[in-house]
């Protein structure tokens, strides 16, 4: 990874990536973690990736376009992403700005992340590590 | 002085007045530096040095502030070991220029206050001192910084006030270079300091500031500097973590005063669109967020930039007209986060935004 363990982290389980944010990210930062995530998906042929959000501490318009945009390079690749951990006053201000998380899907942590990943990812592959 | 108009400089040799009201000083400032220095011609060349900086900055100094101003710069001078050999390099520039040179008493200045602030830090706690400067310095935000220690935010927050406070205070005492002369003044000065009005009726405040000389000189700097500490905080925006730096300062700012969780995301969102709007189409700028308690309270938050301007803000703050399409501005999105909000644009002189949230009842 090119963005230090401090900012972000991204780990790989079977195929699964487990992408998670541990502060603020400034713009700069929030595009390299998008480059580094589809890269790795790339890499690895990730079949499922889960984007921990809960450090963040908002969600704007270009925060937001962000995790659109790399569930929809993610998908490109064949990869299924599921965002968890978005704040409950964080997603309350998502929507009152006009933004969401678009027809990407959101769980409420990493364990329903990965029941819905599982549910949706084909068990062969999910299981071919 | 009128007379001299609008060409006066700041030659203050042509000043008589100045000069007169400085001379006055001149058996205090014996008094001074008699007291410290046993050398006669020493103690001498002292005087002449401290009357001189004095004589140099009399326009500078506010109207009665010229004697304690004096007392400072002599103490100073001691303190600092001022040396012989120093004085013969500035008496020789002066013998070209009598204006004495400007570098060097900048240069004093800025070391007066390092020392002033060295010792004002060795007042604090290591914990205090750890948790203001990982706060101030590097920027960690409240809600870390509680993590860490097992606290609230809103504690922290508290903890961090009070801390400033008491290193304000410590700061000046270290700048005048002697203890106060009674024990009351310190918690006086600390409860000016915070702008505690509780504390301040507490301690008495409001009577040892009319029989303290010393709390009375220093209690205006305390007042002045305690409010532009407590309910405002300025952002000066020029990149892309200048947008987070905005939008924490905000939320820590509007965390004082008791907003919700959900309205404190509100707010730093809406701050955070602006922020980028600023270095995305003015390359800079900056974000005042202010406390206000008239009409009710709540947070103000001012964006401004002196960039291209918005050709038609009616069209920019339409709803639809969203972030990720069109013109791609966050007004939109802001607008409909804050309770008030309104642009002044005018192209090729600047954008200011100003936007409001009351906080809610209960
Ligand atoms: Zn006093």
């Amino acid at each position: 990874m090119s963005i230090g363990p401090a900012l972000v982290s991204i780990l790989r389980q079977g195929s699964y990536l487990i992408a998670s944010i541990h502060t603020a990210l400034d713009d700069s930062q929030m595009i390299r973690f998008q480059e580094d995530l589809i890269e790795q998906i790339g890499q690895h042929r990730s079949r499922g990736v889960i984007i921990d959000v809960a450090a963040l501490d908002v969600l704007d318009s270009f925060g937001s376009r962000t995790l659109r945009n790399i569930a929809e390079m993610a998908r490109l690749r064949g990869a299924l992403t599921v965002i968890v951990g978005i704040q409950p006053e964080v997603a309350f201000a998502m929507v009152e700005l006009g933004m969401g998380t678009g027809s990407v899907f959101t769980a409420l942590d990493l364990e329903e992340g990965l029941a819905y990943l599982s549910s949706r990812v084909s068990s062969s592959s999910a299981l071919s590590t | 002085m009128p007379k001299f108009g609008a060409h006066r400089t700041s030659d203050v040799s042509d000043a008589p007045e100045e000069r007169s009201e400085v001379a006055a000083l001149m058996p205090m400032v014996r008094r001074i530096v008699g007291a410290r220095v046993s050398d006669r011609a020493a103690a001498d060349d002292l005087v002449q040095e401290t009357l001189v900086r004095v004589l140099a900055a009399a326009d500078r100094v506010q109207p009665g502030m010229l004697e304690p101003y004096a007392i400072r710069t002599a103490r100073n001078l001691i303190a600092s070991g001022w040396k012989e050999q120093d004085r013969h390099k500035r008496n020789q520039h002066r013998l070209v220029d009598l204006r004495p040179p400007a570098a060097p008493d900048e240069e004093m200045l800025q070391r007066e206050e390092h020392d002033a602030i060295a010792q004002a830090l060795a007042h604090l706690s290591d914990q205090e001192r750890q948790t203001l400067l990982a706060h101030e310095v590097s920027g960690q935000d409240t809600r870390s910084l509680a993590l860490e220690q097992g606290s609230t935010a809103g504690a922290v927050a508290a903890e961090l006030n009070r801390t400033r406070a008491r290193l304000r205070v410590e700061y000046l005492l270290a700048l005048e270079g002697t203890e106060p002369p009674t024990d009351r003044c310190r918690p006086v000065l600390r409860a000016l300091s915070s702008g505690d009005r509780r504390r301040q009726r507490e301690v008495g405040a409001d009577l040892h500031v009319l029989e303290c000389a010393m709390c009375a000189r220093l209690s205006e700097p305390l007042i002045r500097r305690g409010q532009q500490r407590e309910d405002e905080v300025r952002i000066r925006i020029t990149a892309d973590g200048d947008i987070v730096l905005a939008r924490q300062g905000a939320r820590e700012l509007a965390d004082r005063i008791g907003f919700s969780r959900t309205d404190l995301t509100v707010i730093a969102t809406a701050v955070s669109e602006l922020a980028r709007n600023i270095v995305r189409f003015a390359g800079e700028g900056e974000i005042f967020v202010e406390l206000i308690e008239m009409p009710r309270c709540g947070v103000r938050v001012v964006a401004r930039d002196a960039g291209p301007g918005i050709a038609d803000v009616e069209q920019a703050l339409a709803d639809g007209f969203s972030t990720y399409h069109g013109l791609g501005l966050g007004l939109p999105g802001a607008r409909r986060l804050m309770d008030e909000f309104t642009v002044d644009s005018e192209m090729g002189r600047g954008t200011t935004v100003t936007m409001t949230k009351w906080r809610q009842k209960g």
